[in-house]
């Protein structure tokens, strides 16, 4: 029984340990990023490290390669040195995919362009840029002063019409990572959801899970 | 029917097959901004009418406001159908650029041809935003496509690709039909084009 | 307008319903039928969504349930829901119903989820067991959603066999069409 237990703990903190790593951290990352349907906080401190590992992880390739270690062994380094760099490959692009959709509605508001990299904005800025000039040339010069606009359907429009949006209502497939209470989601969700199991797959609206989700206490699969 | 026209456009789109990039219908698109201009010209018609009748332009609801407001609608709706035409193929142009390459020359010349001018200068740009984000970062996101599995795959040449292409690890004889062990993310971007298979068993 | 560029939400808008005008319109030739650019007040017309709308927004006209949502079609799909060849009334029925509801008859939001959830289960079991060649006579009754979802069950289907089966993971882009036979 009591060897049980001590295996029990073990287990556990061994699932801990695994579940810390920075590769496990980025494809924890990348999954939520792939499932979320608006774009999420950049993981500056995460990736630099990951950036630093690959790094790390090339130069120890080479220098088995050139030291003739086991042909084997060389392999299964390059293997998982590929995995790490396919994690982190995905979740880059994923990010630039979502901002050249969004563009106009990620450049409207200081709230969701802090959320990209230094490197996401600039790209972001220039695709606004190119992506406007192209609609401007082909469509917007040849309408109306009053419908030029590429935010306002005409100069009588209250609001930015045009922008598209990430759609919040959408599904997704989630679990908590704890016990979620009422208390954790946005008080005016109350009557859509009251609680969350730990662990238990879910099919939720992103918009009610929304505020627990960027706490980290739930996961997206 | 007012707008039609813009209609026909967006359904022009809509009937090609799902993703797929097709001719830049000029006809039809210079038509709908034709109609544009037409539905303009009507409402400054009607607006000049109240002004001469002299009533108030911002309060009124006559016949002449409701009709103003109609050529208004029709005109927004018309454009609305132009930049979703532009739009839409916009994304399928930065699809290219991602999963086939991002030069307009790695393109087959079948789906250059479908571009209009300013779609080519716009594929040129974006590549160029794309390419210079991927400098900043020294990493390359045009390979990696599916998870991978193992580093090295055998491939079958499809079209003659010359003699001494430089690979990242070696250069290779890749003439047609011939066979090669290579490095998967040397073979990827040609897989993508068409030019080499994978093979498997 | 968060789906201003979506092109299935602009064709949807190209639906016609049946409205009658309020107030008198001049300088407007929207139709063929009409012959002076006139429209009295009082006049019933058939007009596009997208107008419709926008005219219903300022009380210049109100809306009618079009023939697509009408009794019979009630009834039909009240007897046998899966049968009912809905693309036929309207490509994009739940899409168009979803619209209309409010500005015309809120029972539509009823019918469409009655109907959706019997469809749906139609739609999910024939995509799962019919061989493609069987399915098309089935498909062409369903609406565009219902399509979309179609294809949807098969693609992950398929998606799963091709990973349990094993084989090549590398494709040319899809993007660049059906493949041309290379000539030998």
């Amino acid at each position: 029984m009591a060897s049980g237990n001590g295996s029990v703990s073990m287990m556990d903190d061994y699932e801990t340990l695994i579940s810390t790593t920075d590769v496990e951290l980025l494809k924890r990352a990348w999954r939520n990023e792939k499932a979320a349907p608006e774009i999420l906080q950049y993981e500056t401190a995460l990736i630099q490290r990951i950036k630093e590992q690959i790094q790390l992880a090339e130069q120890n390739v080479e220098i088995f390669e050139s030291n003739g270690i086991g042909s084997l062994t060389v392999s299964l380094y390059q293997m998982d040195l590929d995995r790490s760099q396919f994690l982190l490959r995905s979740y880059l692009r994923i990010r630039l995919q979502k901002i050249e959709k969004y563009l106009f509605h990620i450049l409207k508001t200081d709230d969701q362009l802090n959320r990209l990299s230094r490197q996401e904005q600039v790209f972001a800025r220039r695709c606004t840029d190119d992506l406007g000039s192209h609609l401007d040339e082909t469509v917007l010069s040849r309408l109306p002063d009053n419908y030029q606009s590429v935010l306002k359907q005409s100069v009588t429009s209250e609001e930015d019409d045009m922008v598209p949006a990430p759609r919040l209502d959408t599904f997704v497939v989630c679990k908590a990572r704890q016990y979620l209470s009422g208390l954790d989601f946005e008080p005016e969700y109350s009557t859509e959801i009251a609680e969350l199991e730990s662990d238990l797959l879910t099919f939720a609206c992103y918009k009610f899970i929304k505020k627990p989700f960027e706490k980290g206490m739930i996961d997206l699969v | 029917m007012y707008a039609r026209k813009g209609y026909e456009l967006v359904k022009d789109f809509a009937s090609g097959e799902k993703g797929q990039l097709q001719h830049f219908n000029e006809e039809l698109f210079n038509q709908v901004v034709d109609q544009c201009t037409q539905h303009y010209t009507e409402l400054e018609a009607l607006i000049r009418k109240m002004q001469e009748e002299s009533v108030d332009v911002r309060e009124t609801r006559n016949a002449d406001h409701y009709g103003a407001l109609i050529h208004h609608l029709s005109l927004i709706r018309n454009k609305r159908c132009l930049m979703a035409y532009v739009y839409n193929r916009a994304e399928i142009i930065r699809n290219l650029a991602w999963n086939v390459g991002l030069e307009l020359l790695e393109l087959p010349e079948e789906i250059q041809e479908k571009f209009s001018d300013s779609e080519k200068t716009y594929f040129g740009k974006h590549s160029a935003a794309l390419q210079s984000y991927m400098a900043d970062l020294d990493i390359d996101l045009n390979v990696d496509m599916v998870p991978p599995k193992d580093p090295y795959i055998k491939v079958r040449v499809l079209h003659d690709m010359g003699e001494g292409i430089l690979l990242s690890d070696k250069t290779a004889n890749l003439a047609r039909h011939s066979m090669h062990f290579l490095k998967r993310t040397d073979a990827e971007q040609y897989i993508a084009r068409g030019l080499m298979e994978e093979l498997t068993g | 307008m968060a789906n201003y560029y979506d092109i299935d939400d602009i064709l949807v808008e190209e639906e016609f319903v049946p409205l009658v005008f309020h107030k008198a319109v001049n300088g407007v030739k929207v139709d063929e039928s009409i012959e002076k650019s006139y429209i009295a007040q009082g006049s019933k017309l058939e007009l596009p969504f997208w107008l419709a709308h926008e005219l219903h927004l300022r009380q210049a006209v109100s809306i009618s349930a079009p023939a697509c949502f009408n009794q019979k079609t009630r009834l039909e799909i009240q007897a046998d829901a899966a049968c009912v060849d809905l693309r036929s009334r309207c490509l994009y029925f739940y899409k168009f119903g979803c619209k209309l509801a409010p500005l015309c008859d809120k029972t539509i939001g009823f019918l469409l989820a009655y109907a959706f959830g019997l469809r749906y289960k139609e739609v999910l079991h024939k995509a799962h067991t019919v061989a493609f060649t069987a399915a098309s006579k089935f498909l062409s009754r369903l609406t565009k959603e219902e399509t979309n979802l179609y294809e949807a069950a098969q693609s992950s289907m398929m998606s799963f066999k091709k990973w349990r089966m094993g084989g090549p993971r590398l494709h040319r882009a899809a993007i660049l069409g059906r493949k041309r036979k290379v000539d030998e």
